[in-house]
């Protein structure tokens, strides 16, 4: 290695005093010429050479020219910086975490002393951690976004979209894994919701709000039409996930309109699941195919009554059959639900809302207990309040507390559990 | 643990703050109306020695951006709210905000004033700034290449132009985009092949092109631009997260009063009372 070394060094050497030795000859040259005329006036060749190096200068045209040359290759360059620069204004990437505390309260079994019905909770978690990249092109829209949680990585959306040509963008077509296009709250991201997480109704239809399918966006005025073609199963239903259990397709559509003040629609889902019911008074035999409709609708107002700030009202009802609970679909099971939000502004920075939602599991029938224990299908109204404080554009810390309440049996023994749920939530959004 | 919820709650609503700071306004926005606002906002503050009105620029898109973050009182655009951003307005603040309008205006066409052409059709003007249209032979003039030049994408001239000349289509990437309107006239003052736009209020040391109709050649004029018979004319707004209040509603009284709007015709644009 040190033998190599040097002989590059000595290489380097010979060829540099090469270069020196070489240099002087045609320096040589200049005095040669001078000598004969005033050797000892003669000025040194340097200062013989200064005179031709003015005398070569370029006319003001030229230079005109030279740097008219310039500019132009500049501007050249600007429109290729213009072109690579508007090809990242159309990529965005974005992206939040929601870490939180909750504490859940445990529900003592009075009949059986020591014994929980409830163990209740107090956790911190990390609910979502999300990332989104949108390319948003002339032609159309490219959507992906994961969700890194500590216990899996999950794909969200993986959406490709085509803007219908001469529409000014206002009628497209979409197919991946999307939003499903049904109510108002499903579709809405969690980072811009009051509440930690979406109502019981909405969980129960909508689980994951996903599926892969083929979806029309139309704006018409004030009318916006949102319908398309799904596997049906959504992205978490335990039993057929990521798959489609039957060859016919779910039509899940909403018809909707927008007049800024007030905003609303009707949302549809016509399809059908295959599954085998084990349980229950009539067990299935084989699969079966049992029908998954729902049906919807939701209204938003937004007034400016109070000097405090904006003040909003939100409603949606959600009834139907096949939900799903605990991500398992229930099949041939008919259930509703609705809730209702209030929500006032406090300045620039804070947030009231207050939220009654209500979930019948088993569509007006009679409550149920069993022992101490209430049927796991028996309705719940839950009464919440939260306070949200905006720091800045990114951070916003949400307080809430969600009052549950269990329908009981008239003369029962059973009672409402004590399973309030408090969540404290740190969201980061960029 | 009720109790220690409670608590909490109870210092959580009691830390929020429940009103802006008193006396402090801050507008931005819109480039085409940052002298305008500048304007009114010194006219204020003489008369109102205790309030403090910040305006600066950064384009109409820019503004709405800010009013939706939270970070100015009042937006100026000069295109009105777009769909998407009165979602994020309500999505964030539950309101759809409040929309005045202060000023109207003409988008107006400059050339170089050697440039011999007076008047364009707005299909001529869509051909050259979809870059259909490269010699200013094909529109009458002389054999000479055209410079465009443009505004940036927050403008709300250039989603003006985009929206109502283009079709939505979008522009040459030949344009040379310019950070200001004034910028646009010193540039096209400079350059005999050049065509810029921007407000009227600006069009000065340079040739203003008429809009041609038929046979009829339509001045960017106040009396054109009022009417709506000038095909380009728009106006210039406010918008606010609500009903304006205190200072901010103080404020706007004075820029739509006979005062205000006297300030309007001097900057170069046209009241709207």
């Amino acid at each position: 290695m040190t033998k190599n070394l040097l002989v590059a060094l000595l290489t380097l050497a010979s060829g540099a005093a090469r270069a020196q030795a070489a240099e002087p000859q045609p320096a040589a040259t200049p005095p040669a010429e001078t000598s004969p005329a005033q050797p000892s006036e003669a000025p040194p060749a340097p200062t013989e050479a200064a005179p031709t190096e003015t005398a070569a200068t370029p006319s003001i045209e030229e230079r005109l020219t030279t740097d008219e040359g310039k500019v132009a290759a500049l501007e050249e360059q600007n429109i290729e910086t213009k072109s690579d620069l508007s090809l990242l204004k159309k990529l965005k990437i974005s992206g939040y975490v929601q870490s939180r505390y909750q504490y859940q309260q445990p529900d003592e079994d009075e009949a059986n002393p020591g014994v929980h019905l409830n163990d209740g909770f107090s956790r911190f978690t990390v609910r979502r951690g999300r990332i989104k990249t949108t390319y948003n092109g002339d032609m159309g829209l490219l959507m992906l976004q994961v969700d890194i949680i500590p216990t899996a990585v999950a794909l969200r959306d993986a959406e490709a979209t085509l803007y219908i040509p001469g529409t000014k963008q206002n009628l497209s077509v979409t197919l991946g894994q999307m939003k499903l296009p049904f109510g108002y709250e499903a579709p809405q991201s969690s980072s811009d919701r009051e509440f930690p997480e979406r109502t019981r109704v909405v969980g129960a239809y909508l689980p994951g709000e996903r599926d892969r399918g083929l979806r029309f966006n139309g704006k018409f005025g004030v009318m916006r039409v949102a319908a398309g073609f799904f596997d049906g199963n959504g992205i978490s239903n335990s039993n057929f996930f990521g798959v489609d259990n039957d060859k016919e397709k779910d039509f899940v559509g909403r018809l909707g309109f927008d007049l800024k003040w007030i905003s609303g629609g009707v949302s549809g889902w016509k399809g059908t699941t295959l599954g085998k019911r084990t349980t229950g008074p009539n067990p299935d035999a084989f699969r079966t195919a049992y029908d998954r409709d729902r049906v919807g609708a939701d209204l938003q107002v937004y007034l400016d009554l109070l000097p405090l700030g904006g003040t909003a009202l939100k409603g949606e009802f959600i009834g139907g059959t096949a939900y799903q609970r605990n991500n398992v679909e229930q099949l041939g099971i008919a259930g509703h639900g609705y809730y209702a939000l209030l929500v006032q502004n406090i300045g620039i920075h804070d947030i009231l809302a207050l939220r009654y939602e209500y979930f019948d599991g088993q569509n007006g029938l009679d409550a149920i207990e069993s022992g101490s224990r209430l049927g796991t299908n028996n309705a719940i109204g839950t009464l919440g309040i939260a306070a949200i404080h905006n720091f800045g554009e990114t951070i916003e810390l949400t307080a809430a507390y969600e009052l549950s309440m269990t329908e009981t049996v008239n003369g029962g023994t059973a009672k409402d559990p004590s399973d309030n749920l408090f969540t404290l939530q740190l969201q980061a959004r960029y | 643990m009720n109790k220690l919820l409670a608590s909490f709650l109870a210092v959580f609503l009691l830390a929020l703050p429940l009103a802006a700071q008193a006396g402090n306004v801050t507008i931005k926005g819109s480039d085409t109306m940052v002298i305008l606002g500048q304007r009114w906002a010194e006219e204020y503050m003489k008369k109102n020695a205790s309030t403090k009105i910040q305006v600066t620029g950064g384009g109409s898109g820019t503004g709405l951006a800010a009013l939706i973050n939270g970070t100015t009182d009042i937006a100026m655009s000069s295109r009105p709210i777009k769909d998407a951003e009165t979602e994020k307005l309500r999505g964030r603040f539950n309101t759809t905000g409040a929309e005045i309008s202060v000023a109207k205006d003409g988008v107006t066409f400059y050339v170089h004033e050697k440039n011999p052409l007076s008047s364009l059709t707005l299909e001529q003007l869509k051909g050259i700034y979809l870059g259909d249209i490269t010699n200013w032979k094909e529109v009458g003039g002389p054999d000479a290449p055209i410079v465009v030049y443009s505004r940036e994408n927050s403008s709300g001239t250039y989603v003006f132009v985009k929206d109502n000349l283009l079709g939505g289509e979008d522009y040459t990437p030949n344009a040379q985009t310019l950070p200001g309107t004034a910028a646009v006239v010193n540039a096209v003052s400079k350059e005999k092949n050049g065509i810029g736009y921007g407000g009227a209020a600006y069009a000065k040391g340079i040739k203003e092109l008429k809009i041609k109709a038929g046979s009829e050649e339509v001045t960017p004029s106040a009396e054109n631009i009022k009417s709506g018979k000038y095909p380009l004319s728009r106006d210039l707004y406010f918008y606010l997260r609500g009903k304006p209040t205190g200072e901010v509603k103080a404020f706007i009284d004075f820029a739509l009063s006979p005062e205000g709007q006297q300030i309007v015709n001097k900057v170069g644009y046209f009241p709207v009372k």
